[in-house]
């Protein structure tokens, strides 16, 4: 094994394939990296077009997330105002009430309970009225009812949901009127999940616009240098010696396409979306608009990456011919 | 040995390149092929290091049919056959150096003992001097020493050249001819395709006409 180390395979031997010292991905990994960063320098164009193209392409998709994160986001906020109220027409006992709250909580779903007294629900009624308080003159506590508020977990706060939860509530007994604003949940419901398909096709077709443009440029800059493939081929390289220093350019071209969008999306955001407030007058922050989780951030890098990976290997197919 | 029995080729039904070709060059051999544009000479050629493969025939490199070879095998094949053209196929972005140690690098050695080959070659073609420059920066002349650098450095058993001196003045066609002499001298079977007249009379060498397709003398 040790005469090739030095050795190309000499004259008259048979063809057979020498096993090389170093050979295989592992063993040559530290001169496919050298070589893919000295191609990216030696193709400082190339390499630039690509990963600009790649920057614009992940900088689009994220921005497009981060509207559609903070959409959810607002959505779950309005989320907050499905609860469920029960009635009562008398004053509950403090027994009773921690009775009943506690049958209330067992009921899967069920993430909060309060109850209104009859005091508490005419001073919520006076400052709905605030500026007509006259009309409540007279208006004693006595004649409003008690109540329960009950809000739910995030995952129940659907029609279906709902009606389940109320469905068990009304099996407790001394449980008697129930109300859940059963139009306006629907309304919503309908709402977010419209909302959800318009991203889910919005977003597919931004995906395979990116994927179409940034495979393309790949292309393309692959067929600008047919000519090392070709010359390579001819000096005896296999094929995934060809190819190896293009796809871990491509990983460094996806790996930077991606790095420097989220650079250029903080920067959007920090500069442009923080300051905002000051001559709009919109604070986004006040208004609860919020960066994109850093899992989101994680996976569009690795997207980048993914994408200069497979569009180079799809490319090399086509101009490899050994 | 290159042996080729009864090859033919056809790009498409009816345009046949090669039509029935048996030949057989010796190892150390050094042979031209001639005959006009398109007898079949690049196809020839392109032949004997598997960039086609024969519709009929077989195509045997001592004693191995290339013909049937898995396309797995072809580079290993052509670690042993040095190929030069008529336009050089030099990487424009790459050094004189670099273009050379392509060759090496794909076989495996270490950094020193490419750098240590590429310039001993480099130093018989009289290129030492322009290692760092990029082939831009080279004459025709001077640029086919390097693609001859680069063929030979492995020290191959085959040499093809197409054209190889297609592109050059006459003093230039002569170095070139004196490079594929020596590697001749020292043991590489050479096979030089080309419809220069007064190369071929100034080598005395074994001439092999071709005319469409076929071997006429």
């Amino acid at each position: 094994m040790n005469r090739w180390k030095k050795k190309a395979a000499p004259v008259n031997q048979s063809y057979k394939r020498p096993v090389l010292v170093g050979e295989g991905f592992g063993g040559r990994l530290g001169y496919f990296v050298s070589r893919a960063l000295i191609n990216v320098k030696q193709n400082i164009f190339v390499n630039c077009v690509t990963i600009g193209t790649i920057t614009l392409a992940l900088l689009i998709i994220s921005l497009f997330l981060l509207v559609f994160v903070n959409l959810e986001n607002a959505a779950d906020t309005w989320s907050e105002r499905v609860q469920v109220t029960v009635y009562f027409d008398r004053e509950l006992p403090t027994q009773e009430q921690a009775a009943l709250r506690s049958s209330i909580l067992a009921i899967p779903g069920a993430s909060k309970v309060s109850y209104v007294s009859r005091d508490e629900a005419l001073k919520r009624f006076k400052s709905r009225l605030r500026g007509q308080e006259t009309l409540l003159e007279g208006v004693r506590p006595e004649i409003l009812p008690t109540s329960f508020e009950i809000a739910l977990k995030k995952a129940d706060r659907n029609t279906e949901g709902i009606e389940a939860f109320v469905a068990a509530l009304k099996r407790i007994p001394g449980i008697g009127e129930v109300q859940y604003g059963e139009e306006w949940v629907r309304r919503f419901n309908t709402f977010l999940n419209f909302i959800r398909m318009l991203g889910a096709l919005l977003g597919g077709f931004l995906v395979i616009a990116v994927v179409f443009i940034v495979s393309n440029t790949i292309k393309l800059t692959i067929y600008a240098r047919r000519d090392e493939l070709e010359v390579m081929a001819l000096v005896g390289a296999t094929r995934f010696f060809i190819k190896a220093p293009f796809l871990i350019e491509g990983i460094i071209q996806g790996g930077a396409g991606g790095v420097l969008a989220m650079v250029l999306l903080t920067g959007l955001y920090e500069g442009f979306l923080h300051n905002a407030g000051s001559f709009v007058t919109f604070d986004p922050t006040a208004s609860g608009l919020s960066f994109l989780p850093p899992e989101y951030i994680a996976a569009i890098c690795l997207s980048g990456i993914a994408l200069g990976f497979i569009g180079s290997l799809t490319s090399l197919k086509r101009f490899i011919n050994v | 040995m290159i042996q080729l029995h009864n090859v033919s080729l056809a790009y498409q039904k009816d345009a046949t390149a090669l039509n029935g070709i048996s030949l057989r060059i010796e190892k150390g051999e050094f042979v031209f092929l001639t005959g006009p544009s398109g007898a079949g000479k690049t196809t020839l050629l392109r032949l004997l290091y598997g960039a086609l493969t024969p519709t009929q025939g077989q195509v045997l490199i001592d004693g191995q049919n290339i013909s049937r070879m898995a396309p797995s095998q072809i580079p290993f094949l052509r670690r042993s056959i040095g190929v030069v053209f008529q336009d050089f196929k030099l990487l424009p972005n790459r050094t004189v150096l670099e273009n050379v140690a392509i060759t090496l690098e794909v076989l495996g050695w270490g950094r020193a003992d490419i750098g240590k080959k590429v310039m001993h070659i480099l130093k018989q073609m009289g290129m030492e001097s322009k290692i760092n420059l990029t082939p831009q920066r080279l004459s025709g002349g001077e640029q086919q020493r390097v693609a001859l650098a680069r063929a030979l450095v492995n020290d191959p058993k085959i040499l093809l050249a197409d054209e190889p001196t297609g592109n050059l003045d006459d003093a230039n066609k002569n170095q070139i001819l004196n490079i594929f002499k020596e590697a001749n001298v020292r043991g590489t079977t050479v096979v030089v395709a080309t419809h220069d007249r007064r190369l071929i009379e100034n080598s005395h060498k074994r001439l092999v006409t071709l005319s469409k397709g076929e071997i006429v003398e």
